[in-house]
C-alpha cells in the first residue's frame, strides 16, 4: 500500500479543436510529496490540472487518484481532492462562513466535524475575525486563503493549487506558503500546485517542466539543477594571469571588464580550478544553477513576460470557461 | 460509501445549493422591489383601471356575461406573471456562477449534477412562488374570497408552475453567454407567453366556439391555444376565482408536463456542460 502512489498518469492526451493542450502525458505523485508543475501561461497546467480533478474529460489515458479509476468513479474521487482554482470561485454574496459551510454540506461532512474544521481551517489562515464578512469585502490576497482553507474542510488527501499565489503581493505569497508548509506538517495531505513563479519551486520536492502539452523535466530542484542548469565560475584575474587561464580553458568567455566566466564542471571544478590558479587571481565566484536557468535551456524561453502565442491564447480563453471547452 | 453517508451528503448538498439561492435572492433588493412593484401596477393601476370595461355594454348591448369583475380575471394571471418573470430571472444566477467560477466550487464537489441541477432550480422556485405569494396578498383589493383549501390547491399549482418555468430559465441560460443577452431574451419570451396565454382577456367562455372566431382573429385563438401557459393560468383560475375556460384537467396536466419536459431540457443541458 505504502508504494502506491497518490496520483497516476498514464498517457492522457487532450485536444481542444486543432490545438494539442497535452500530448501523451504520464507522470507519478507520490504520497505527501509537495509535487509542482512549471510551465508558462497556456503550457497546459490547468488543462492536466482539471483532468485530474475530473473536471475535464481527456481523451485518451488514464487517470489513477488514490488507487481509484478517478475516469470511471469520479464523484468518488472528488472527495479526496481538494482545489485551489485560479481564478476566484467563492460567492462573493456570502459571507466567509457561509461558503465554508455550503463547501462542507455539498461534501457531506458531518455538522459537528464541519464546525470544528471550519473553526480551525479560519485560525489557520487566520481569517477568524472575518468570519461574518461577506467575501467581495475582502482583498484577493484573504480570498485566496478562504479558499484555501475551503479545500481542506473536506478529508481532502491531496490539495490542487492552480496558481495559488498568482497576482498577490510578496508577503500574501509568503503567506499562503506558510499555511501550506504548515499543513502538510499537521496532515496527510499531498499537495500539487502550478505556479510560474519560479522561486516558488525551490522548496517543492519535485518538479515537472511542462510545456506545449509535454513533460520536458521531471525531477527535484537540485536534480533538474544539477542536470539541466550550469554552474559558473567568475573570475577576475591578476592581469598577468589572464592570458594563461585563458588559453587553458577554451569555452572561457571574457567579458569587457576583464572578468572570465568559465562553465564549470561540477562541485570539484572549483576546487581544481583554484589548486592551479589560486594565487593568480584576486576575485572568484561561483554561480550556482538556478531553475530559471534550468526553464530556459529547457524551453529555449524566459518563463515569464513572453507575449501570448495564439495557442496560449486559445487555452487562456478554455480556462475562462470558453465555448469550445465545454 | 455507506448509505447514511450517501443521503447526508445529497440531502446536504441539496440543502445547500436551495439555501444559497435564495439566500442570495434575499439579498438582492433588486429583484425584491420588482416582485412588489409588478402585481401593484398590474392589479392596482391596470386591474382596478380596466375594471369597469369588462363586463361592460358595447353601445348597450351586453356581449360578454362572465360572472367576475375583470380584477377577479387577470390576478391569478398577475400571480402567475410574477412567478414567469422571478423563475426565468433567477436563472441569471446561472449564468453568474459560470461567469464568475462558483460552478467550478460545485463542479468538483461528489454531488451529481442532478443534484446539482435540482438544488439550484429548487431554490429559484421557492423564491418565484414566494414572489406569487406577494400577489396573494393583494386578493382583497381585488375582492376574493379565498378559502384555506383554495389557497393551499393554488400553492401547489403555484410551485409547479415556478418548477417548471425556473427550469426553462435554466434552458435559456444554458444557451446564452452574458447577462445583457439573458435580460432581452428572457423578455422576448416572457411577455409573449404571457400575452398569449389569456391571462389579460378571455377566449369569451360565454360565447361559442363560433362566435369567438368572429370576434378574434384565428391566429390569435390559435396562439392562446398551444401556449401551455394558458393552461397554467386556467388552472390558477380554478382555483382562486373557481373560473375556467378549459377543460379543469388540463391546467394541471400541463403544469406537470411543463415541469417533467423543461427539467429533463436543463438536465441534458446541465449533464453536458
Amino acid at each position: 500500500m505504502t508504494a502506491e502512489p497518490a496520483i497516476r498518469i498514464a498517457g492522457v492526451s487532450k485536444r481542444y479543436g486543432r490545438t494539442e493542450a497535452l500530448k501523451d502525458v504520464s507522470f507519478d505523485v507520490g504520497r505527501q510529496e509537495l509535487f509542482a508543475l512549471l510551465g508558462p501561461n497556456g503550457a497546459g497546467k490547468t488543462t492536466l490540472l482539471h483532468i485530474i480533478c475530473t473536471i475535464l474529460r481527456p481523451d485518451t489515458g488514464s487517470v489513477i487518484v488514490g488507487g481509484l479509476d478517478a475516469l470511471a468513479h469520479p464523484t468518488r474521487s472528488r472527495r479526496d481532492i481538494g482545489v485551489v482554482f485560479q481564478e476566484p470561485s467563492l460567492d462573493d454574496r456570502l459571507t466567509v462562513y457561509e461558503n465554508l459551510n455550503f463547501h462542507g454540506l455539498v461534501f457531506g461532512v458531518p455538522a459537528a466535524l464541519r464546525h470544528q474544521r471550519i473553526a480551525e481551517l479560519l485560525d489557520l489562515v487566520e481569517l477568524r475575525d472575518w468570519r461574518d464578512r461577506l467575501v467581495r469585502t475582502l482583498s484577493s490576497g484573504m480570498k485566496r486563503r478562504v479558499e484555501i482553507a475551503r479545500a481542506l474542510i473536506h478529508t481532502s488527501k491531496i490539495l490542487f493549487l492552480d496558481e495559488p499565489t498568482a497576482g498577490l503581493d510578496a508577503q500574501s505569497r509568503e503567506r499562503i506558503w506558510t499555511y501550506i508548509n504548515q499543513l502538510r506538517s499537521q496532515r496527510d495531505l499531498t499537495v500539487v500546485v502550478t505556479t510560474h513563479y519560479i522561486e516558488e519551486v525551490e522548496g517543492c520536492d519535485r518538479v515537472c517542466v511542462i510545456d506545449h502539452g509535454t513533460i520536458l523535466a521531471l525531477d527535484t530542484p537540485a536534480a533538474l539543477k544539477a542536470a539541466h542548469g550550469q554552474q559558473l565560475l567568475r573570475i577576475v584575474p591578476h592581469d598577468d594571469a589572464a592570458a594563461a587561464i585563458i588559453a587553458e580553458y577554451p569555452d572561457a568567455t571574457v567579458r569587457p571588464d576583464g572578468e572570465i566566466v568559465i562553465k564549470s564542471s561540477g562541485d570539484s571544478f572549483a576546487e581544481s580550478f583554484l589548486s592551479r590558479h589560486g594565487t593568480h587571481i584576486r576575485r572568484l565566484s561561483v554561480e550556482e544553477p538556478s531553475l530559471e536557468s534550468v526553464f530556459l535551456s529547457l524551453t529555449g524561453r524566459e518563463i515569464r513576460d513572453q507575449a501570448a502565442g495564439a495557442r496560449e491564447r486559445t487555452l487562456a480563453f478554455g480556462r475562462q470557461g470558453g465555448e469550445h471547452t465545454r | 460509501m455507506t448509505m447514511p453517508e450517501t443521503i447526508r451528503l445529497q440531502a446536504g448538498g441539496l440543502y445547500a445549493i436551495w439555501f444559497r439561492e435564495v439566500k442570495r435572492a434575499i439579498r438582492d433588493r433588486g429583484q425584491l422591489i420588482g416582485g412588489v412593484s409588478r402585481p401593484l401596477l398590474w392589479v392596482l393601476i391596470m386591474g382596478i383601471g380596466l375594471n369597469p370595461y369588462f363586463r361592460g355594454e358595447v353601445y348597450g348591448e351586453v356581449r360578454f356575461v362572465v360572472p367576475y369583475t375583470y380584477l377577479q380575471f387577470i390576478f391569478p394571471a398577475v400571480i402567475a406573471l410574477n412567478i414567469m418573470y422571478t423563475s426565468i430571472q433567477s436563472a441569471v444566477s446561472v449564468i453568474w456562477d459560470r461567469q464568475f467560477g462558483f460552478l467550478r466550487e460545485v463542479l468538483v464537489s461528489p454531488l451529481p449534477r442532478a443534484t446539482i441541477l435540482l438544488g439550484k432550480i429548487l431554490g429559484g422556485a421557492t423564491v418565484a412562488l414566494f414572489h406569487g405569494c406577494l400577489v396573494l396578498v393583494l386578493a382583497q383589493f381585488a375582492d376574493l374570497s379565498l378559502s384555506i383549501g383554495d389557497i393551499a390547491w393554488g400553492l401547489v399549482l403555484m410551485a409547479l408552475l415556478a418548477f417548471g418555468l425556473t427550469s426553462l430559465g435554466v434552458v435559456i441560460a444554458g444557451r446564452i453567454r452574458g447577462f445583457e443577452g439573458f435580460g432581452v431574451f428572457s423578455n422576448a419570451v416572457i411577455l409573449p407567453l404571457y400575452f398569449t396565454s389569456s391571462s389579460v382577456f378571455p377566449l369569451d367562455p360565454s360565447l361559442t366556439s363560433a362566435q369567438t372566431a368572429v370576434i378574434y382573429p384565428e391566429w390569435l385563438t390559435f396562439l392562446v391555444r398551444i401556449n401551455p401557459m394558458t393552461y397554467a393560468v386556467d388552472a390558477l383560475r380554478g382555483a382562486f376565482i373557481h373560473f375556467h375556460q378549459f377543460d379543469p384537467a388540463l391546467g394541471p396536466a400541463a403544469l406537470l408536463a411543463m415541469a417533467v419536459v423543461f427539467f429533463a431540457l436543463a438536465l441534458r443541458g446541465f449533464a453536458r456542460a
